[in-house]
Formats: C-alpha cells, sequence, structure tokens
C-alpha cells in the first residue's frame, strides 16, 4: 500500500496540535528528563529534527574512495497524551525517502535491499496508540497497538551517540511493524509480549501487509536497578521478513544487554543471536557484540563503540550497493564478520529554540569471510578487508527531543512513564 | 477320452505356468531393477576450466555446449558480472573454450537452451530489465543474435526460460521474478518462438509463492514448480481440457513436503513406457559454494488430475538443483551442488517399499531402496559446486560454478 496520501494527511493532523503545543528547548545531548508529575490534562508535544553530514569512506567498494553528503535522519515527532483516561498517541515521521534514497554510506549495514549503506525508514516511522492503567504505586499495565517497534532487542540506533549505524540494526531491533503489545511493569520489573507481522518493509512509502498481521510474536522482559541500570533479555520469532509475500525463512531472534545511564555517562552492551529456520531445519545463523559508551561533560560529549556482526552476504543487482528483494531463492553467498570500532565527539549549543550539536566521527571496519569456500571474498570485492570512514556534520534539533526510542507504556522507565506519558519514547526537553 | 484329459490338464498346467512366468515377469530386472549394493563413481574426462566468473547453467548440442554466467566473481581485484555465455568444442575428452559471447544489458545469465534442431539458442538474463535473448546458431561456434524479447511483463528478470514445442509450435516459459519495490509479483511469461526473429508473447499469468522457478513442457501438458505452491500440472493443449499455451488450464496441484519446488521432469521410460513419476527437485537455502539443501521429490503422476508425492530421496550434506534424464536406461542425473552430481535409477515401484525402507513420514526413501547408481566430482581435489547436469550423446556433463564444464563417463553397465 502506498502512503503518501495518508503521509501527508498525517502530518497535517500532526502538526495541528504540534503548533499549539508545549515545547520546550531541544538539547540532544543532555540527558534530562522532564516531570510532568500527576497533571491530567491533555498535552501536546512535537520536535523536528534531523542531522546534516558529509562522509568520506576508503574504500566504500571496488576500491574506491566516496564522499558524500547528506541530510540524514530528518524526522518530525508528535505525541500527544490524554491522562484522565490512561490515552496517549506518538508520531513519528521520518523524511529520509526525500533525503536519503541512494542510502546513506555506512560500511557492513544491511537491511531492505541495501547493502553497505543505510537505508531510508518508512515515512510512518511510529504511529502508536497505548492505554495505560495504574494499579498501584508499583504496578502498571499497558496495551499499544499501532505500527512501530517490538519489544525486542534495544533502543533505535537513532536515539543513540553516533550517527553511523551499527551493523546489527536489523538483528538488534524490529522496527515499523504492525503491532499489539501487552505490557506490565511490577516495580523493578517489566514483562511485554507482542504479536506483529513480520514483513519488513518493502519501500518507505511501504505499509505493513495485512495478510501478515499477527503471524510472528515476541517477549521481553527488563529489569531496572535504581534509576540508572536497565537489563533486558527478550526473543522473537520473526515469519518470512525478508520477502512480504511470505515463504521465506523464518528467524528466531535473542537479545540480551545491560544499558547504563546518568547525566554524565551512559553504557550499553549487548548479545544478539538470529538463527534463520525453513521447514524446522536451522539455515544461516548470525551473531552480534557491541559495547558503547559516552561520556557527557559541559555539553561536550565524547563517545566510543566497538562491534563484531556477522551477516550475509547476498547476490547484488547492478548497482552494488543494492541486493534484490526478495533474494531469487533462498541461497546466500556467504557469512562475514565485521568488527567496527568508531569514535565520536560532539558539543551543542543552543541558538534560540534550536539546538545544534556539531560532530565528528571516525570508524574503521575490518570483514573477514566465515565460511570456508563462499564465493565472497570481501578483500577483493570492498578492494581492502579493511575500511575507514570520516563523518563531519551538524545535529539539530527543535522543540521535543526524544532520548529513547522501541517502549510504550508500561515497558518506559517509571520516571519517563511521569513525564506526561510520551509513549515510546523518553524526552529531552 | 483319456488322453483328451491329459492333454487337457497338459494345457491347464502349461497356461498356469505361462500366467505364473508373466507374472512374475513383473518382478523382472527392467520393473524391479537389480541395483548396485555400493554407488558407482563416474569416471571423469575433462574439465574445461573457468576462472573468472561463476559458471551457471549447460546446454549440450552437438558437437558443443554452452555455459552461462552468474552473479559476480572477483579474482585479482577485477570484478566480473555474469554476463558471459562459453562456448565449448567437446570433440575430445577435455571440453575445449573456442569462443564466447558477453550479453549486454545482464547482470546475470540463468538458463541456457538450443533448439532440437540446433538452429537457435535462447538464453534468460536478469535483472532489470530482464529478457530472452535469442540467437541465431547456423554456425554454432558464432551464435549471432537475432531478437530480444522484453517488456513490462518481463521486469524485474526472467530467472529461467524454458523453450519446447507445442503442436508443431515453438514457445517460450519465462519464470519472472518477483520484486518488491514495485510490488510484482512471480509470473510466468509464454512466448510464441515460431519467428525466433520476432517472438510474441501470449500469456502473463501471476503464480507461485514466492517464486515460479522452473517449467516442464511434454506433450501438451506443463508442470510448473511454483515453490511453496508445490508442482502444479496444466493442460496446454494435450490434456483434453481445452487448454492451450496463451490459455493453460489447471488440472491438479500437490504441494511437495517442504515447498520450495524448484525444477520438475516428468520421465519417460523408454524401455517400460511408464510415465508414472515426476521428479521435482527442491532448493533449500545454502551458502554458493560451500552448503546446500534440497531433496528430490517423487510425485506419482499416473492420474495427471491427482498427483501424489510417493518417496523422496536425500543427502543428508547436499541439496539438489537441476536434473537430467537417461530414458532408454531409466536414469536420473542430479546436478547437487557440493553434493557433485548423483546417478538415481527411476525404475521399480517407488511408491511400494518395506518398512524398514520408508522415511519417518511415510514416504518411501531412495536412499534407503538403494536406488542411489553412482555419483561424481567428489573426488576432483578441490571444492566443487554443480549447478547443473545433462547427459547426452552417452556422457554426462556438468557445469560447476566453481571450476567450469565437465565431461564424465554416464552410470557403467550393472
Amino acid at each position: 500500500m502506498k502512503l503518501d496520501r495518508l503521509f501527508v494527511m498525517c502530518a497535517s493532523l500532526a502538526i495541528a496540535p504540534a503548533l499549539t503545543g508545549s515545547n520546550g528547548v531541544a538539547r540532544p545531548q543532555d540527558m534530562m528528563h522532564m516531570d510532568h508529575g500527576a497533571d491530567s490534562t491533555a498535552k501536546f508535544h512535537w520536535g523536528l529534527s534531523g542531522i546534516v553530514l558529509g562522509t568520506r569512506e576508503s574504500p566504500a567498494v571496488d576500491g574506491r574512495t566516496l564522499t558524500e553528503g547528506y541530510l540524514s535522519q530528518p524526522m518530525f515527532m508528535g505525541s500527544g497524551v490524554l491522562p484522565r483516561y490512561g490515552f496517549a498517541l506518538d508520531l513519528t515521521l521520518n523524511l529520509e525517502r526525500w533525503t536519503l534514497e541512494r542510502g546513506e554510506l555506512n560500511a557492513g549495514m544491511f537491511g531492505e535491499g541495501y547493502v553497505d549503506r543505510r537505508h531510508p525508514h518508512t515515512y510512518l516511522h511510529e504511529v502508536i496508540a497505548t492505554w495505560k492503567k495504574d494499579l498501584d504505586a508499583n504496578a502498571v499495565l499497558s496495551a499499544t497497538a499501532g505500527k512501530g517497534f517490538v519489544p525486542f532487542g534495544t533502543d533505535d540506533p537513532m536515539m543513540r551517540p553516533f550517527v553511523k549505524y551499527p551493523v546489527n540494526h536489523h538483528l538488534a531491533q524490529i522496527p515499523e511493524r504492525a503491532i499489539v503489545v501487552a505490557a506490565a511493569a511490577f516495580g523493578p520489573v517489566g514483562l511485554e509480549a507482542s504479536s506483529f507481522g513480520g514483513d519488513e518493509p518493502e519501500s518507505p512509502s511501504d505499509w505493513p501487509n495485512s495478510s501478515r498481521f499477527f503471524d510472528s510474536w515476541a517477549a521481553r522482559a527488563t529489569a531496572r536497578i535504581r534509576k540508572a541500570s536497565e537489563f533486558q533479555v527478550s526473543y522473537a520469532k520473526v515469519v518470512s521478513p525478508e520477502i512480504a509475500a511470505g515463504g521465506g525463512l523464518t528467524h528466531k531472534k535473542w537479545s540480551a544487554s545491560g544499558r547504563y545511564e546518568s547525566k554524565l555517562l551512559y553504557g550499553l552492551a549487548e548479545f544478539e543471536r538470529t538463527q534463520e529456520v525453513e521447514s524446522g531445519r536451522d539455515a544461516f545463523s548470525f551473531k552480534s557484540m557491541l559495547a558503547e559508551g559516552s561520556l557527557t561533560r559541559k555539553k561536550f560529549s565524547v563517545a566510543g563503540r566497538l562491534e563484531q556482526t556477522e551477516r550475509a552476504e547476498e547476490e547484488r543487482d547492478a548497482n552494488p550497493f543494492r541486493t534484490p528483494r526478495p533474494a531469487s531463492d533462498l541461497s546466500i553467498l556467504g557469512r562475514t564478520r565485521w568488527t567496527i570500532a568508531t569514535m565520536s565527539a560532539s558539543r551543542s549549543f543552543a541558538v534560540r529554540k534550536t539546538t545544534l550539536a556539531p560532530f565528528i566521527e571516525v570508524g574503521r571496519a575490518h570483514v573477514a569471510g566465515l565460511d570456508r569456500f563462499q564465493v565472497f571474498d570481501p578483500g577483493s570485492f570492498y578492494g581492502s578487508d579493511v575500511m575507514w570512514s570520516f563523518s563531519a556534520g551538524v545535529r539539530f534539533g527543535v522543540g521535543m527531543m526524544m532520548n529513547r526510542m522501541g517502549r510504550y507504556g508500561a515497558a518506559l522507565a517509571r520516571e519517563s512513564m511521569n513525564m506526561g506519558e510520551m509513549e515510546g519514547m523518553e524526552m529531552n526537553q | 477320452m483319456i488322453s483328451t484329459i491329459r492333454r487337457f490338464a497338459t494345457l491347464v498346467v502349461c497356461a498356469a505356468a505361462v500366467g505364473l512366468a508373466s507374472c512374475s515377469d513383473s518382478t523382472d530386472p527392467v520393473d524391479e531393477p537389480v541395483l548396485p549394493d555400493t554407488p558407482f563413481t563416474l569416471t571423469v574426462a575433462g574439465n574445461g576450466r573457468v576462472n573468472d566468473r561463476f559458471t551457471a547453467e549447460l546446454w549440450v548440442s552437438g558437437q558443443y555446449a554452452y555455459t552461462t554466467t552468474w552473479g559476480t566473481r572477483t579474482s585479482g581485484g577485477v570484478s566480473r558480472r555474469g554476463d558471459k555465455i562459453n562456448i565449448w568444442s567437446l570433440s575430445g575428452n577435455v571440453p575445449v573454450l573456442v569462443d564466447s559471447v558477453i550479453v549486454s544489458d545482464a547482470t546475470t545469465l540463468g538458463d541456457v537452451q538450443v533448439t532440437t534442431d540446433g538452429k537457435y539458442m535462447v538464453v534468460a538474463t536478469e535483472f532489470a530489465p530482464g529478457s530472452i535473448v535469442i540467437y541465431d546458431l547456423a554456425n554454432p561456434q558464432k551464435p549471432l543474435q537475432i531478437a530480444r524479447f522484453q517488456n513490462a511483463d518481463t521486469d524485474p528478470g526472467v530467472h529461467t526460460a524454458e523453450i519446447q514445442v507445442v503442436n508443431g509450435k515453438l514457445y517460450g516459459f519465462l519464470s519472472i521474478d518477483p520484486r518488491s519495490s514495485t510490488n510484482t509479483l512471480a509470473k510466468l511469461v509464454i512466448v510464441d518462438l515460431s519467428n525466433p526473429a520476432a517472438p510474441a508473447q501470449v500469456l502473463a499469468r501471476t503464480m507461485g509463492t514466492p517464486f515460479v522457478h522452473d517449467v516442464y513442457v511434454r506433450d501438451g501438458i506443463m508442470m510448473t514448480a511454483l515453490w511453496n505452491d508445490g508442482l502444479t500440472i496444466w493442460d496446454i493443449g494435450g490434456g483434453g481440457k481445452g487448454g492451450s499455451p496463451s490459455n493453460p488450464i489447471q488440472m491438479s496441484n500437490v504441494k511437495t513436503v517442504g515447498g520450495k519446488a524448484h525444477n520438475i521432469v516428468w520421465f519417460h521410460d523408454a524401455v517400460t513406457n511408464s510415465k508414472k513419476y515426476a521428479f521435482v527437485g527442491e532448493e533449500g537455502p545454502g551458502a554458493i559454494g560451500s552448503s546446500s539443501v534440497g531433496d528430490v521429490h517423487v510425485v506419482d503422476v499416473s492420474n495427471l488430475s491427482a498427483p501424489v508425492e510417493v518417496a523422496v530421496f536425500s543427502e543428508p550434506n547436499a541439496g539438489v538443483h537441476n536434473f537430467s534424464a537417461d530414458e532408454q536406461r531409466g536414469i536420473l542425473y542430479l546436478a547437487y551442488y557440493n553434493g557433485g552430481v548423483r546417478a538415481l535409477s527411476t525404475r521399480g515401484d517407488l511408491s511400494h517399499c518395506t518398512a524398514a525402507q520408508k522415511a519417518t513420514d511415510g514416504r518411501c526413501d531412495l536412499n534407503k531402496m538403494k536406488h542411489e547408481l553412482a555419483h561424481g566430482l567428489l573426488e576432483t581435489g578441490g571444492p566443487i559446486y554443480v549447478w547443473g547436469v545433462q547427459f547426452v550423446n552417452g556422457s554426462v556433463y556438468a557445469s560447476d560454478m566453481l571450476n567450469g564444464i565437465w565431461k564424465m563417463s554416464p552410470v557403467p553397465a550393472f
């Protein structure tokens, strides 16, 4: 289903409350949460954000160095809450279809027909309705439906310190699905269970296929220690994500992670494994380990990430940054392991109601083949088995800025739930 | 009177003996073949090496073989697309590369087939826009392109193409890739090739979940391998349902176990005249060059309106790809990717077996029935990945993605 018209309609609806809603000064690198307490009046929030950057990657493919510029992650976020009824509506519009159609150079990144370039997300990144009920001071129940994040894995990379995505995005998150989620929180422990459509988007204007609704499921358990530390384990069974019509491989996914966040420090360590199966038989398996952290002081932030992730190599189209979707048959050309170290530094400024955060980011990626005799030879294909990536640019934001993304209702951290019920997002204001 | 009774009794006894003898004919070596205890090894005669590209499909016509190429192969820092047809002389034991043709606007090539009269060659191309390219083989060493057929229906790619004669007219049967970005579903396109220089489309029909892969056409019957939809049988002029290439009429369907129906051979045994079995290849997920998965499914098609899967053949460490039939000897040759080449006896009753010869789901297991006659290319000393196989002119030829073309002796007499 093409969503261009629906997108315009939703954008109009979203901007209307935004124009009259509350909006604070965006501070992307700060981790300060607002607290609206028990105010029962309706609230609306909105925000705009994006990243203007240039990237030089060497080699990008076939021994060639490429230098490109982008407007990456342009997004509009709107949120409305009716605390009296326990109801919240969240909307995230992503405009990458218009700014990033060729994809953003991102060594090792893959998914949705793009490879070594990050694909543009769908116009409707999230449109989520949540109903929540406080049973007592320590127990919360919620129900969520719409298009958004499956309760699996870790936060969306858009909300993390780096511009370049980790290779494990499609192993560690399941975004942009038609979902229903039931969640409960009892003190420091949260549980989520979801049924969703397994088909991943086929293009930025694609809508989840109704024939695939509820064919997949996921569950996540989260434990929080005080306000700073959070641990999660999750499992998902995703039916035929890469062939929207069905009939592709089923992905069985596991994720475990620990996360720490304070005003000064942020850290995340995660492990993921995806086992692809067909007719009950194991096919391919892929693992990922990632650790990242940042130190923020007086609006200066430095961050580092170390990742090792395995991915499938697939036949490429005439464009070496594209793979046919769906792939012909079910075969792959082999598996590769990507080991990537990334460093980033930034400084944020407030200019009237706009926040600007210039940054630089450097990444070194090493790729190696995993299968004996596999026909994909990464060193020959790229011209080297080591790739360097240099990026510089400015993040910008106006209005409400999200700090996290990927949880709804009772699954949100308690302090976030008191912010005015911004489902799916913990905000900086 | 007594002598008359004796003669009559003798006649009855003889008749009974003849009857018993004829009954026992049903278990003679043709119907219930004597099979070797241990599979033979197919003797390699020679190898025509290809190192610059991955070799794909194979077709032998007369003293020449044509092999297509696939994907992108990078060696020595140079990447080469699968846009080349290699032409081999088969006059000796070692296939000799005599020429090649680059197909323009092709990312990868799939099937290649020569008409039975040896006059024309058809090659499938993908990806977008997707086409078939038709060559005149007046000089078999120098194919001359005479036509290219492509239109909106062949976009984004022709994954396979089969050419066959139906009621005296040559047709091409093109399996079209699905493509998510354009909401294109898999479909079958049929092209009238009675004038090869001016192909004319007669049908485009959506079918297959999610792919339509190969088509097998014989005696006015079309069999389509529709991946998870299994095997569908169509009347296109020989099924008595009023079907034609421009209006195929479905006769039946059987969902083979595990789906992923990839290719078909409807075996016509030249000695027993049996047309009872269709062999369906299943293509599971594999890592090209190193691993593969997929069984051979045996479907009883003695009633074309009610096909039933009755038997299976599987290799634990490899998956099957394309087939070729030696109908005189009742042998099906199987390209088995990293499992080399296998030869399977198709004779006997494949639908009945002892309890010990059954798979866990009740189908007869041709492995346990010892129907594997031979294997080849397992002792070459290096990795192999066999895409196609063809039994022709008393030899077995195999296209190996990693190594080019092989020539082997057939299954020895047993």
